[in-house]
């Protein structure tokens, strides 16, 4: 759990200051080592309220960067339930 | 035989769910902070403000341990660069009395009232080509407000007003199409932004370009827009495609002037 927080933790601060060349590819890390890793969602919808066009209420219009983490969240979903490890 | 699908069904009930949850994780959270955008921003700009401070200091420090060699070559460097800008600015500004006369002479002349902004954050940190300024509604900047360089170059247009901040898009952001005029000839294009302060158009083969030629912006104005960098077209076709670049370096840009 501790290290769930400070992965979160370290996302936000590099969104927050670093280039998006680091801070893009630590989200997806992030998302990949933790499982359903929800605070994704709320971290890739803040790189768009922070530097895209925004985030409109009631508005279907959905960045691809934003789509792709909900995608790749469900997609982990079920590979995460199909891959056995015996290790 | 009796098959059961028992297992399966709990598994794909607990997969549907998630799916469910995650989903609705995402409209709430998209719901919450359109509304708290402003507010986000206020409160994260002061960061930005010392992250720029202390990079600025840092790069002091750091030129302050350079070599005397190296800075004597640096200075000569700079004092080349500083006389060959002083005589592009004399011709352009020799063109620009000119413009503003004409303009003034046909009842349009320009209105001189801008506003100076700091910038909070720039590409890299923005993935979008978006740069966050520090002046918003409380100076008077709305949406559309056009934002350029002190020296004159138009860079974009304000997409986003807060009380204290603006959020501007700039013409190479990906996608955003821009009407332009190639300074050689006159002809109207469509600038399309690449990103990274790169722009691509599309021409007819037969249209002569050089490198370095000048796009213009479209309005009464005819501001810098963009230099030509690059030019490729096959044997075969019919169009030449062009790269371009802004004529600021977007990653180190500091201060610009906002038109409200």
């Amino acid at each position: 759990m501790i290290h769930r927080i400070l992965g979160s933790i370290i996302v936000f601060v590099s969104i927050i200051i670093l280039p998006y060349w680091v801070y893009i590819p630590l989200l997806f890390i992030a998302i990949i080592i933790f499982p359903f890793f929800w605070e994704g969602i709320v971290l890739v919808l803040l790189i768009d309220v922070l530097y895209g066009n925004g985030v409109k209420a009631l508005s279907w219009s959905v960045s691809p960067l934003a789509f792709s983490v909900l995608v790749l969240l469900i997609v982990l979903l079920y590979l995460r339930d199909s891959l056995r490890s015996y290790a | 035989m009796k098959v059961s699908y028992l297992q399966r069904n709990k598994f794909r009930r607990y997969y549907l769910t998630r799916i469910v949850v995650l989903v609705t994780i995402f409209i709430l959270t998209g719901v919450l902070l359109s509304f708290f955008d402003s507010i986000i921003i206020s409160a994260i700009s002061p960061i930005w403000k010392s992250e720029n401070s202390i990079v600025r200091s840092l790069r002091n420090g750091i030129s302050f341990f350079n070599s005397k060699k190296s800075l004597i070559e640096e200075n000569a460097f700079l004092k080349e660069k500083l006389s060959s800008l002083e005589a592009e600015t004399s011709s352009l500004s020799r063109q620009c009395v000119q413009e503003s006369a004409l303009l003034e002479l046909m009842g349009r002349r320009q209105d001189p009232s801008t506003i100076a902004a700091a910038i909070l954050t720039r590409p890299p940190q923005t993935p979008y080509d978006v740069i966050i300024i520090d002046v918003g509604s409380n100076e008077s900047i709305r949406i559309g407000s056009e934002v350029s360089l002190p020296e004159g170059p138009v860079l974009g247009v304000v997409s986003e007003v807060f009380s204290k901040q603006a959020k501007v898009k700039l013409f190479s952001a990906s996608g955003e199409e821009t009407n332009a005029i190639l300074e050689r000839n006159n002809i109207p294009v469509v600038l399309t932004g690449l990103g990274g302060g790169n722009f691509k158009l599309i021409i007819p083969r037969d249209i002569e370009i050089n490198i370095g030629d000048r796009v213009l912006s479209s309005d009464i104005t005819s501001r810098l827009l963009a230099i030509i960098e690059e030019i490729s077209s096959k044997p075969t076709d019919s169009f030449k495609e062009i790269l371009a670049r802004s004529p600021a370096n977007i990653f180190t840009l500091r201060f610009v002037s906002v038109t409200p």
